[in-house]
């Protein structure tokens, strides 16, 4: 009551009137924080907390799923120090750099390629465009038994190239071989692994890359259409042919599309489990085996070990997109 | 602007879309929890298929018959050879909601149940009912940690099995003889070969298999007794019959079929009875999945013990453990639990099972020709826990253990393995 007879004398001070600017302002403000309030506390809590649940287990001493062991392991880190060293964080930690260049580049370029064809295809448009994103309608886990019918080295695509007359096909997600080894290890030093390329991994990477390929396709498709024609037309009439206009005009244009394909489809290649599961499994010596198998085998019967792989994957991630991010938030303040 | 505007909502929609798959996951919700009545039971296992499921309906209808008027809640969870459903009894454990009875295999799975004070100590009822003395000392055994008696055997199943396709084994003219130890054996698959016949099936896409084929080959190796002294660290895995085995082991692999990383086990002994070639090592879960595929015993695939100095049964067993918290009718779940004891539930388990009763007075002249002999086997051989299975160690081990044949499977390294093994044996027991 004291301040509602207090008041009303303020508008009659002299003055800018500042006093009633301020408080819409806040109160703005203070209504904004309210509602984003509940879901910055859930992403905060499901996203940040969790993290650093599992950054904790991973530094614990916490070994079976089922028995929680809380106690800090000592030496601190000792979890991470343990799994560099086996032949199995080794071949994952390949497997999945290999596995992700060589898919990004397929996904990409397939897509790059396909939206270029059907946007300059007169007919049957809309039937290659839901031919080509059919395959990314589909779970990893169909696709991925299909695949693996296919390059069964028993039967599937090796009966055709026996038929042709070819006496020993390749044993695809069998073989161990590793292509263009850069060492070879006696299996005591520290490195365990061959790097190279798995060639295992290859068939795995390919029909990854046919699911993927159609969605690259739709978000070209998407960059193409905002494309002025007038820019075309121009250069054309300046005597550009089909390769230069492409070159200097499609492709610039199709930048941001490259990238958001590039950030999405990474933790795709990143995070893949299902469709290696369906189609390989861990393969002889981990020729096929990812960081997503190793933290599901270690769920139950080594806790902090599965935490820490979990902790790798994300730093992982996060070397590819902290700098993305940055170089999205300079140019933002550019503009 | 436009192109980052259409970033942030790809974006946005790729975290809409993960947010419902994550909540698509939470499924897991205590069926038939509900408040009052002991006239209830809710057991847990991953018996999903034709003839598993058949046989828990065995149990089922044998604790129906002991508790008139009581209703059971079956809620079998499929796939992953029980670790899916090992992963939904985790998280009923942790939520302090367990079933009245879950699946478990003894000793070394069931150890880390006891280790994280989940399961209930059953010393108790064991010692009333004298069941120690109805079964052989060392399912007994595999059914305590500590001395003390945390759940009870169902089933026996042996991992040790060679099967045979009789076919293919007399066009090559050779006779595998169990008595013949390893060395006979490879040269048997040798001879099989020289026939132009692929001596081995093996699908190890699933690790498992291979893990049981090399611990079929160590034991023979190294005996039944050394065998038990590895999981106390009396006995290394650096020891010669140990080594002798791996190159074994590296010799049977080279004799097996190029795509064994590419197939299931099942995919693998269907080949074998098909004539694909001439043997393949497999529990005898196996014999269940052949005569399911129509193939005859006797005619279309036979068994032998896997060769090696003495007879030797490699036991993978089934039981059931009770909680020992929060558990919701643990009347039903003690009538449950003595049911499972029953000779003939266990005759009648076993008939749809394929496996062997874990109890001595059980009628065994109704099964199959295979179980009666695992039986006489069971009671003679000299019994042993499989480390493939989880049963000799705890899951750590187990797991350190199916790593390094997957890395010996690709790297042929037999020092890398020893290495990694005996590490572990100092390490992880």
């Amino acid at each position: 009551m004291t301040t509602s007879t207090a008041l009303p004398p303020a508008p009659a001070s002299p003055g800018p009137r500042p006093t009633k600017q301020v408080p819409h302002n806040v109160k703005t403000s203070r209504r904004a924080a309210w509602i984003f309030a509940p879901s910055l506390l859930v992403s905060f809590l499901f996203v940040y907390v969790f993290i650093g649940i599992t950054v904790y287990i991973s530094l614990s001493n916490w070994k079976i799923g089922t028995s929680p062991n809380l106690s800090l392991r000592q030496p601190l880190g000792g979890t991470y120090a343990e799994i560099v060293q086996e032949q199995r964080f080794q071949a994952d930690i390949r497997n999945v750099v290999i596995f992700t260049v060589i898919f990004l580049v397929l996904a990409i370029l397939g897509g790059l390629i396909a939206a270029l064809f059907i946007h300059h295809v007169s007919v049957g448009k809309g039937l290659f465009r839901t031919v080509f994103l059919l395959p990314y309608a589909l779970s990893f886990i169909v696709t991925g038994v299909a695949w693996r019918w296919i390059f069964s080295p028993s039967t599937g695509v090796n009966e055709i190239l026996r038929s042709m007359g070819i006496e020993n096909p390749p044993g695809w997600t069998t073989d161990p071989t590793i292509l263009g080894a850069l060492n070879n290890p006696s299996g005591t030093d520290f490195l365990k692994v061959q790097f190279g390329i798995p060639v295992a991994l290859l068939p795995i990477i390919f029909a990854a890359a046919w699911q993927l390929v159609g969605f690259a396709m739709a978000m070209y498709l998407a960059g193409l259409a905002s494309i002025p024609e007038e820019h075309l037309e121009a250069a054309s009439v300046d005597g550009a042919n089909v390769w230069q206009r492409l070159r200097h005009i499609v492709l610039p244009q199709l930048w941001p599309s490259t990238i958001t394909c590039f950030v999405l489809l990474l933790h795709v290649a990143l995070k893949i489990f299902d469709l290696v599961v369906a189609m390989s499994g861990s393969g002889p010596g981990f020729v096929t085996d990812v960081p997503g198998i190793y933290i599901y085998n270690y769920l139950t019967s080594r806790y902090d070990k599965a935490s820490a792989m979990a902790i790798i994957l994300l730093l992982l991630t996060l070397a590819v997109i902290v700098p993305y991010l940055i170089r999205g938030y300079r140019k933002e303040r550019k503009a | 602007m436009r192109a980052p505007n259409k970033l942030k909502i790809s974006l946005a929609v790729t975290a809409a879309a993960s947010l419902i798959a994550a909540t698509g996951c939470s499924a897991n919700q205590p069926a038939g929890s509900s408040a009052g009545g002991s006239d209830k039971l809710e057991i847990t296992s991953w018996w999903t298929s034709g003839s598993e499921a058949d046989a828990l309906n065995v149990l089922i209808d044998g604790v129906k018959a002991s508790k008139a008027g009581l209703a059971v809640d079956n809620a079998a969870v499929s796939g992953g050879g029980g670790s899916n459903a090992r992963q939904a009894l985790a998280a009923r454990l942790q939520a302090g909601s367990p079933p009245d009875s879950w699946q478990v295999h003894p000793a070394g799975q069931l150890k880390s149940y006891v280790d994280g004070g989940q399961v209930a100590d059953l010393t108790e009822l064991w010692t009333q009912n004298d069941w120690a003395s109805q079964m052989p000392k060392d399912v007994a055994e595999a059914q305590q940690v500590n001395g003390k008696y945390y759940t009870v055997p169902i089933g026996v199943h042996r991992g040790n099995v060679l099967w045979t396709n009789p076919a293919v084994l007399s066009k090559a003219n050779v006779k595998i003889d169990p008595a013949g130890g390893v060395d006979g054996l490879i040269s048997s698959l040798k001879q099989v070969q020289a026939a132009g016949a692929t001596p081995v099936c093996l699908g190890d896409k699933d690790i498992f298999a291979s893990s049981q084929l090399l611990e079929s080959i160590i034991m023979s190796r190294a005996g039944a007794d050394n065998w038990k002294k590895i999981f106390t660290n009396e006995y290394s895995f650096d020891a010669p019959e140990v080594k002798q085995a791996l190159e074994d082991y590296k010799t049977i692999l080279s004799l097996a079929n190029k795509d064994h990383s590419a197939i299931t086990w099942d995919e693998a002994s269907k080949k074998m009875a098909n004539g694909a070639c001439a043997v393949n090592l497999m529990g005898d879960w196996a014999y269940g999945e052949l005569v399911n595929a129509k193939k005859k015993p006797g005619t279309d695939f036979a068994w032998v013990t896997f060769p090696g100095k003495e007879d030797i049964f490699d036991y993978v067993g089934d039981g059931f453990s009770i909680p020992a918290n929060n558990i919701p009718h643990a009347e039903a779940a003690n009538a449950w639990l003595k049911t499972l004891m029953d000779p003939k539930v266990q005759t009648d388990f076993a008939a749809k099972k394929g496996s062997i009763p874990a109890v001595k007075s059980a009628d065994i002249s109704g099964l199959s020709q295979y179980q009666q002999e695992a039986a006489k086997s069971f009671a003679s051989a000299k019994v042993v826990s499989s480390l493939a299975h989880a049963q000799a160690a705890g899951a750590e081990f187990a797991q350190t253990y199916a790593d390094a044949v997957s890395t010996f499977n690709g790297s042929g390294n037999a020092d890398a393995f020893i290495a990694s093994m005996t590490q572990a044996q100092k390490t992880q027991l």
